[in-house]
């Protein structure tokens, strides 16, 4: 036999289809319908034929008939009749079949089925007769899976349809029912997946039933609490303070032993007490839960049981409160900064004194570079260099020390106190510095201000300044960030009607933060004053407020933006933009993207038509692959503004992702004509770019050498410079272990995350709010957890090549000045063996460190700076001996906590049979792990992070048992807070 | 040997000691059983499976259909030539030299050319041409149609008529006498517009009868 015979042509099967006989009719069908996806086209002009048989009553094999004619139909692309005739086939249509035309066709019904369905919702009246054929398929099909889904499959089944109803249910109000009916399902199930219904519940808005099952959980064994713990740390992930704050409260009614917690402060819940002692008895841990309790006189009962139970209560409140996470990350931070002060010195140095605007870029760059990480060197090294800002670039120096200690929630009032107004004392500083300071504390305590708000409230009622008074809007609003607040909207409302344009902008944004996603009635009330007032300033901070109210309310929006975007008025249009963003911000949502690519084209504002292509980054978030494509054609407009929003755009929703294709599009921007194109073109670049090395994309080392260019290049634009300052302070921000996320694992999209950024882009007309893009980071760390909520030893496998994540190298040479000029110039071929060789020095050094530092606070930061030179030249001999470089590994082995970039998380893999196994698999964030050895000794990482200082009566307890217990632990190396900056006048 | 492929050949035989004795009707009825067995074969288009009886079966069917072919024909039957061909296309076209050629293969072809001739199928004419092999037009069997066609194209009338004497194959006659019909519709057709009258004879001529019954009678036929 020779080649493989097929036929060329159907039409000898179709002729059988005249055929007389029966048997060859249905031999001819049959055949058919094996090659219909050959022949389509010669059968197609049979058609009729085939529906002839398929309407002969007599004829038996109706269904084959209808089921060919689908088929060829579907080939057509008549999905419509394919469909009729599918229906037809009747059981020959077979839903589990594994090709184009059935997926297709089962798409279709199930569209067929939920549109019928939600017509029939609507119109109840006119009861939609669904064809019974159709509802038949898609019972088949759930059938289907409930028989072929084992176990897992069903939860697979179910958490998919959770992502789905996110991504492709538009209705919002659907989409809540869709997870109503999930929740249900998830609680019928033996084992429920509370982590999927946690986060259901929390998308409904229902801290009530959270609060049930979290109560339950921790009630129950010890691996329940872990779960309990875990689902805490997912939901202060999605950054939702006003639900969690009920949620808290609720587990406090429930609870008989405890009252409420003492207005103000949370819970404090003191590391360095627990991390030494590895005692886990109830007693020792009762320290956690001190201040509420003790202070209430609720004397603990002698119970055991009812003491562990309110023990573990304490932890799932402190992690609740987000105060436990902060702590973590900022010890995270802290242990593992990477920040390069070379960068730095280098954009001083090519900086102008008299620039103020790069200098006070500079300034930025560096809080940014350190956000989170509370290390000042670098302000503390150039104090005269600093004194220089002066007016509002004081303001922005000072707000850039609350981006450096953002998270300090314990130490911020006491760091910012020598800036703080003090109370009475009239005429004491700049006000430029105080109102800093109160923007600052904001910036510390951003959606987790209960302990502040109060203070800050003070400031805002005792000041008539409007600098002040500008500070105190801002941080109030940080601080109290969701809440809806009445108290404080009042207190700023009163700001706001007085009517003075730098105070009032404040105002309308602090206004917006209180009321983030709450679509309250007040928006109303802002916009009556927008039109009210003659103040520009005090418009756009109005639009922009009202834009945030309604951040994520989709369709019950639309209203309020049909009300902005048809306004006379510039800015209200402007900020209708914005409001469109927000409301759809991650959705995707067609209509949301067409009417503002809309607006970008037919606006005849440039700001409209700018914030409009902008506005596409944040309703693009969730599908950043989508962006580059949609705005390439407005990144090549010819106006400038417009070009300068698609950069935006993409840096906005394809941040910290290094897409090839965002890369691709903003690269030629950043050499664009006009000055502020460029600015936006690096600013962008650096956000996509962030936490990306050069082995990654090597696009990423010439960015670098690109922004290095632009810093040193006299003659280049002041607006491009300031661009680049700032881009290299994004690219190496928190001390290059953070990353921009505005969604959260879940895809649920983080609230302060977004709104960070929305405020971050109004540095356009406001520097100041440059620092709001801190609250877009977000550590790149997994920190794994045991049940006391300490971080002990366990290691994990990361399976790539360690240079493709790892930091980038450290610049050298070039940046520095000729006499400091090391023999490492040679060895930079060796910088990979080097970098590696210095990682395992490091810790080891970090070790010493922590016995060596002392608490003798002010030097300490230059101690260890010192010592990382130290270290590095030793690494330098080290590795100049090292001539051949060795291949490199194809994996790696991190400690527990590490860094672990997005891109990385997918090689992360457990190790299996290690002592600790972690409660939720996915790789990220805080991870609770289940000790499966309880009864030996926990070894513990030694956490080097800024101790909190044991303040206050309440803490004496604490400050006794860290005397006894540990005083390796107990390393006081808070840096002291720097001298008050000269004042000019 | 396999028992279908016995049962089969036993029909054959059968029916082509039927097909001898001129018994179309008992032909007919055989031949539907024949195909419907046909259908047991897997070997066959458009599956085309690899049986160790492949070459066998596809022998057999080829020869049931060529035979399906010819009796279409004695019973004067074209919707049945159609379908008979069709289904015996594949094994022409894509057998891939499986088989041998069958000695059948022109003649049919060409049967199926003066079909489509007939029935004014010119196009169809043509793309079935297309598909034959370039040697093939030097076959007679296919010539005969090619000519025909361009005879009837050119409007020489007179050599599609005087054609009838030279056919190749005696299944041929039919579809001749059908042409001529269709050759004469076309010349009633046109002498219709093209005169005002015409003499017994020389329409006699025109029309190549032999006798004025005939001529009487086709006038009769045609109004």
């Amino acid at each position: 036999m020779a080649a493989v015979a097929t036929v060329s042509s159907a039409g000898g099967i179709l002729a059988m289809l005249h055929e007389p006989a029966e048997e060859l009719k249905l031999h001819a069908l049959a055949s058919l319908n094996s090659v219909v996806h050959l022949f389509y086209p010669e059968i197609s002009t049979s058609i009729p034929t085939i529906e002839s048989l398929y309407e002969d009553e007599e004829f038996d094999q109706r269904q084959l008939a209808a089921l060919v004619v689908s088929k060829v139909f579907y080939y057509l692309g008549e999905l419509n009749d394919a469909l009729l005739y599918a229906l037809g086939a009747g059981p020959l249509f077979d839903v589990s079949e594994d090709s184009d035309y059935a997926h297709a066709l089962l798409a279709k019904a199930l569209d067929e089925y939920a549109s019928f369905k939600t017509r029939a919702s609507k119109a109840t009246e006119e009861e939609e007769n669904v064809d019974p054929r159709l509802e038949a398929i898609v019972e088949r099909m759930l059938e289907k899976c409930v028989l072929d889904g084992k176990y897992q499959q069903a939860m697979g089944a179910l958490s998919y349809c959770i992502n789905l109803s996110h991504q492709y249910v538009s209705h919002r109000e659907y989409r809540c029912e869709v997870l109503r009916c999930l929740v249900k399902i998830y609680q019928t199930l033996p084992h429920p997946d509370f982590l999927s219904i946690c986060q259901c519940l929390m998308f409904l808005g229902e801290p009530e039933t959270v609060a049930n099952i979290l109560d339950t959980l921790i009630s129950g064994s010890k691996d329940d609490a872990l779960l309990a713990y875990q689902i805490a740390f997912d939901l202060v992930e999605n950054e939702n303070q006003a639900f969690l704050l009920n949620v808290r409260n609720r587990l406090d009614s429930q609870t008989p032993g405890q009252s409420n917690p003492d207005s103000g402060s949370a819970l404090p819940v003191d590391q360095t007490v627990n991390a030494g002692t590895t005692s886990t008895e109830p007693a020792g841990d009762v320290q956690m839960g001190d201040d509420t309790t003790t202070a209430n006189g609720n004397a603990h009962p002698v119970d055991p049981n009812e003491a562990a139970h309110a023990d573990k209560l304490a932890k799932l409140k402190g992690i609740l409160s987000g105060e436990k996470s902060i702590q973590l990350t900022l010890q995270f931070l802290y242990s593992h900064n990477r920040s390069d002060l070379l960068i730095l010195k280098t954009i001083k140095q090519a900086v102008e004194m008299r620039n103020s605007v790069c200098h006070s870029a500079t300034i930025c760059s560096n809080a940014i570079m350190h956000a989170g990480t509370t290390v000042d060197t670098f302000l503390r090294e150039n104090l005269e260099w600093l004194s220089r800002a002066t007016n509002w670039a004081k303001f922005s120096a000072t707000a850039g020390l609350g981006v450096i200690h953002r998270g300090h929630l314990q130490q911020g009032r006491a760091l910012m106190a020598p800036y703080l107004p003090q109370s009475g004392a009239v005429g004491g500083g700049s006000p430029y510095s105080e109102g800093g300071a109160l923007y600052a504390l904001g910036l510390i305590h951003a959606n987790h201000g209960e302990g502040i708000k109060q203070f800050l409230r003070e400031s805002l009622r005792n000041t008539s300044a409007e600098v002040i008074q500008h500070g105190a809007c801002l941080g109030l609003g940080l601080a109290s960030l969701g809440t809806a607040d009445e108290e404080v909207f009042e207190d700023i409302k009163n700001v706001l009607y007085t009517d003075s344009a730098v105070a009032g902008e404040a105002a309308g944004i602090g206004m917006g933060l209180l009321m983030v996603g709450t679509a309250s009635e007040k928006a109303a009330e802002m916009l009556a004053y927008a039109h009210d007032t003659q103040h520009e300033k005090i418009i756009r901070g109005l639009a922009l407020g009202i834009a945030l109210t309604v951040y994520g309310r989709e369709e019950e929006a639309d209203t309020l933006i049909e009300q902005m975007t048809r306004d006379q008025d510039p800015i209200l249009r402007y900020g209708g933009m914005y409001a469109l963003a927000l409301a759809y911000r991650g959705t995707a949502n067609n209509k949301a993207i067409h009417q503002l690519l809309h607006f970008a084209v037919s606006d005849v504002s440039d700001d409209v038509r700018r914030t409009a292509v902008m506005g596409l980054g944040f309703v693009l978030y969730n599908e950043p692959e989508q962006t580059p494509r949609i705005v390439s054609l407005l990144s090549e407009s010819y106006n400038p503004h417009v070009r300068y929003g698609a950069a935006l755009a993409v840096g906005i929703s394809c941040a910290g992702t290094g897409l090839s294709d965002a890369i691709s599009l903003l690269e030629p921007l950043t050499s664009d004509v006009v000055d502020f194109v460029r600015q936006g073109a690096l600013i962008a670049m650096a956000m996509v770019m962030i936490q990306t090395n050069e082995s990654f994309d090597s696009r990423v080392g010439t960015f670098r050498r690109q922004l290095e260019k632009i810093i040193l290049d006299k003659h280049e634009d002041t607006m491009s410079k300031m661009g680049a300052i700032l881009a290299s302070g994004i690219l190496d921000a928190g001390g290059r272990n953070v990353t921009i996320k505005l969604l959260s694992r879940n895809k649920h999209d983080k609230l302060t995350a977004v709104i960070g950024l929305a405020v971050f882009t109004q540095f356009w007309y406001w520097y100041p709010l440059l620092y709001f893009i801190s609250l877009a980071f977000s550590p790149t760390a997994i920190i794994g957890l045991n049940s006391n909520l300490e971080v002990p030893k366990f290691e994990f496998l990361s399976h790539a090549k360690p240079s493709l994540f790892e930091y980038p190298k450290p610049t050298t040479q070039q940046t520095t000045t000729s006499a400091v000029k090391l023999p490492t110039a040679i060895l930079s071929t060796y910088a990979k063996a080097k970098s590696r060789a210095k990682k395992d020095a490091e810790s080891k050094a970090a070790n010493q460190e922590k016995t060596t530092e002392d608490a003798s606070g002010s030097t300490s930061g230059e101690a260890a700076k010192t010592q990382e030179k130290d270290g590095d030249a030793m690494q330098v001999d080290g590795a100049a001996e090292k001539k051949a470089p060795e291949p490199e590994p194809a994996f790696q082995i991190l400690a527990n906590p590490a860094r672990v970039v997005p891109a990385q998380e997918k090689f992360i893999k457990f190790i299996e049979g290690s002592r600790y196994v972690p409660v939720r698999p996915a790789p990220c964030g805080f991870i609770l792990l289940r000790d499966t050895q309880p009864s030996e000794a926990e070894e513990l990482v030694l956490t080097d992070a800024p101790a909190t200082v044991a303040t206050g009566a309440g803490n004496n307890a604490a400050a006794a048992a860290a005397g006894q217990g540990s005083a390796a632990m107990a390393v006081d190396d808070e840096p002291q807070p720097p001298q008050p900056f000269e004042y000019s006048a | 040997m396999d028992p279908k492929l016995v049962e089969v050949t036993q029909l054959i035989d059968r029916f082509k000691a039927a097909f001898k004795a001129s018994n179309f009707d008992v032909c007919s009825t055989l031949l539907s059983q024949l195909k419907v067995l046909l259908t047991k074969f897997p070997s066959l288009p458009p599956v085309f499976q690899q049986t160790p009886n492949a070459v066998e079966e596809l022998k057999l069917a080829r020869e049931i259909y060529e035979q399906a072919v010819i009796l279409s024909v004695k019973m004067e039957d074209q919707d049945a030539f159609e379908r008979d061909f069709c289904q015996l296309k594949p094994y022409y076209m894509d057998t891939c030299g499986i088989i041998p050629p069958s000695s059948e293969e022109y003649p049919i072809m060409g049967a199926n050319l003066l079909r489509l001739l007939v029935q004014n199928r010119i196009a169809e004419f043509h793309t079935e041409l297309e598909l034959l092999p370039a040697k093939a037009l030097d076959n007679a069997y296919i010539k005969h149609g090619v000519e025909l066609e361009q005879s009837f194209m050119e409007g020489a009338y007179n050599r599609v008529l005087s054609a009838r004497q030279t056919a190749p194959h005696e299944t041929y006659i039919y579809f001749m006498d059908l042409l001529v019909k269709t050759v004469r519709d076309e010349i009633a057709g046109c002498s219709e517009k093209g005169y005002d009258y015409l003499s017994i004879n020389d329409a006699k001529q025109m029309f190549k009868f032999s006798s004025d019954k005939e001529l009487q009678q086709y006038i009769a036929e045609v109004n």
